[in-house]
């Protein structure tokens, strides 16, 4: 039994010599892994964020790379699809054992991708999904930022101090749309308002206009809704032509619920959304961002993603290794104070989530503009 | 009550058109195409191509007809006929791999964006208290054309009565001497450009996108059963009361039963409705509503 357990070992030190050897002769690039959904429904996000991945590997590398050598992120696609961002993620944690990966979009993909990274110790870093159980995924993963419960709290008081009491909720019915209505109607109600109807509408009709005629009857100060792209373009045409959009309309991330919407229709529509850009740290960083690619961020999740790509390098330099759980450690270190990101100040709490993180007051002019 | 009349309209004509074709096939070839709904999304996808590309609407509209005709023919002769050999159950299931290698295409072709007609935007014309727009006129004014037009064929010509009596009866149709291969290929041609009018006017609002077919299914085939499958204007009457029992339902206060607040029904119930309809309708007329000499189901 020893000696069959010595020659085990034996053989495992040698198995790990032969496939560690070389990496470590050619890794003369450091990388980390981002899971990006390229193709897809939301491709857009997937290709503007994958920009800022790039500009903050350019911008690493101009200030020296990391630990001296050239710094790198592997990018993966998604495609949109949970069980190919969970290959994605199997790839760069086993093959390429990438320290920290960075990902996805959306929140039902998101979340069994880190799953399975915590499962295996790597780090995950969320950049774009805003369901409260991001919050839950547990010990390796970092969250920049602010989840659904923190949006919440936003949108109401500031639809609060817009001066509106009584108003209708419209939102998709599914899990995001009962979410944000539910979290929305507590947090305004705490303030002393009134949500005085709540339209959780079916996905994919053709028409919405005896919803849109139903919630109309009660009334309202303004409309909050917040929709997604197609169906949004739908209710907002609808809501035109039935003469609703004569009291205010605030949507709930505002580009995602506009981004199909013709502009003579969006036009005076106010909004909120995840903070893009903070300070002169921002203010250069999209400089850069469009002086590479000729045009700006489409999205507000550019920032996060630069953010994260640049804490990480950060990280490896401090911890001086590759090693997962050392980069964690740096990065839980970062995170006690004094680091400013593109994004603002990031300060991390006790469940490694970002604490007050940045929101956007917008409104629609032409395009979505700050308010 | 007019606003009610006009959301009962507006939805009806959304289905109306997809729903009559889908049941005058079903006369002829006697298996319900599900395919039929993509059809729709496919010529709405036409229609945009067409628009974005500087041809005149109505053209458009015309050619995305002729091209969605086309296609219905082409799949009628290569597929579904081979198919029908084998029974209207497999012919069912072929529609099935039919609708999703069709969706499938359009996807490959012109990706999982939706897309938005450019038109510009009217104001809405006030009859009474209802609102409505031009776009909306024209659509609901050329699907009631349409449907007269195809009651006259139907009701007063030599091919109207050969159809209803290939729908009835094909042996003894074919007996007195009926051309039925050739009024089938007519009619599986009229359906396609039917539905690809239907969805060509249905995304001049809501936009081509990939699941238009999808979303028409159950509404489309419901009105379709509701009136009697194989039986067309039975199935405009189906989509007219699908409609209505859905605005309906939306639109009542029952505030005043309990007193005070208006209050209604959540919208999430607004397809159950409907779908209950249609569940009474088969367990008490499952012939369809219109059930009269001939059994059709």
């Amino acid at each position: 039994m020893t000696f069959k357990m010595h020659s085990f070992y034996a053989a495992t030190a040698l198995l790990g010599t032969l496939s560690v050897t070389p990496v470590v002769q050619a890794q003369e690039t450091v990388n980390m892994g981002a899971v990006l959904s390229l193709t897809g429904a939301n491709a857009t996000v997937g290709e503007d964020v994958r920009r800022a991945v790039m500009l903050a590997v350019d911008k690493v590398n101009a200030d020296g790379g990391v630990l001296g050598k050239k710094f790198g992120v592997i990018v993966e696609d998604s495609g949109g699809n949970p069980t190919t961002a969970l290959n994605a993620a199997r790839k760069l944690a086993s093959v390429d054992k990438v320290p920290v990966v960075i990902g996805e979009y959306s929140s039902g993909i998101t979340l069994p991708m880190a799953q399975y990274l915590v499962k295996e110790g790597v780090g995950h870093i969320n950049v774009a999904s805003t369901s409260t159980k991001v919050r839950e995924l547990g010990a390796s993963s970092f969250n920049l930022i602010g989840l659904e419960n923190l949006g919440n709290q936003f949108s109401a008081a500031d639809t609060w101090a817009l001066g509106y009491r009584k108003v209708a909720m419209i939102a998709p019915n599914n899990a995001y749309g009962q979410g944000v209505a539910h979290g929305f109607k507590q947090e305004f109600e705490k303030l002393g308002g009134k949500v005085v109807t709540e339209l959780l509408y079916t996905a994919g009709q053709s028409t919405y206009r005896r919803e849109l005629q139903q919630v109309s009857r009660s009334a309202p100060d303004a409309y909050i809704y917040t929709a997604y792209g197609q169906e949004s373009a739908v209710l907002n045409r609808e809501a035109y032509e039935l003469g609703l959009r004569k009291s205010p309309w605030y949507a709930i991330l505002l580009s995602m619920s506009l981004s199909d919407t013709p502009a003579n229709i969006a036009n005076g529509q106010l909004g909120m959304e995840v903070g893009n850009v903070y300070g002169d740290a921002g203010k250069a960083y999209q400089a850069a961002f469009n002086a590479k690619y000729k045009e700006g961020t489409k999205t507000s999740y550019t920032g996060y993603a630069y953010d994260a790509v640049l804490m990480t390098a950060a990280a490896m330099n401090k911890a001086k290794s590759t090693d997962t759980d050392k980069v964690q450690a740096a990065l839980k270190d970062l995170g006690k104070g004094g680091y400013v990101g593109v994004t603002g100040p990031i300060v991390f709490d006790a469940e490694r989530q970002r604490i007050d993180p940045p929101y956007a007051k917008l409104k629609y002019d032409g395009k979505v503009v700050p308010r | 009550m007019l606003q009610f009349l006009v959301d009962t309209l507006l939805r009806a004509s959304d289905l109306a058109l997809i729903a009559l074709g889908l049941s005058m096939v079903y006369g002829l070839v006697k298996f319900p195409n599900i395919a039929h709904v993509q059809y729709a999304m496919f010529g709405a996808y036409v229609t945009y191509a067409m628009h974005a590309s500087g041809v005149p609407l109505v053209l458009a509209i015309a050619i995305s007809c002729a091209v969605t005709g086309a296609l219905t023919l082409g799949l009628h002769l290569l597929v579904f006929r081979r198919l029908l050999r084998a029974g209207p159950a497999i012919a069912m299931i072929g529609s099935l791999a039919v609708a999703m290698l069709v969706v499938a295409f359009m996807q490959g072709f012109a990706g999982s964006f939706p897309r938005m007609f450019n038109l510009p935007l009217t104001e809405p014309i006030l009859i009474g208290e209802a609102r409505v727009t031009a776009t909306q006129l024209y659509f609901v004014g050329t699907t009631v054309v349409l449907l007269l037009l195809f009651a006259m064929l139907l009701f007063f010509t030599r091919t109207g009565r050969a159809m209803r009596a290939l729908a009835s009866n094909p042996a003894l149709a074919a007996a007195s001497g009926l051309n039925a291969e050739g009024i089938t290929r007519g009619v599986a041609f009229a359906s396609g450009a039917i539905a690809g009018l239907g969805g060509s006017m249905l995304a001049l609002s809501t936009g081509a996108h990939i699941n238009l077919g999808y979303d028409l299914l159950l509404p489309v085939f419901a009105a379709a059963i509701l009136g009697g499958l194989g039986n067309p204007l039975g199935a405009v009457a189906g989509a007219l009361l699908i409609a209505a029992t859905e605005t309906a339902v939306t639109n009542i206060d029952f505030g005043g039963l309990v007193g005070g607040d208006p209050l209604f029904m959540p919208v999430a119930y607004i397809s159950a409705a409907s779908f209950l309809i249609l569940l009474l309708a088969l367990l008490f007329k499952p012939y369809g509503l219109f059930d009269r000499e001939v059994r059709r189901v």
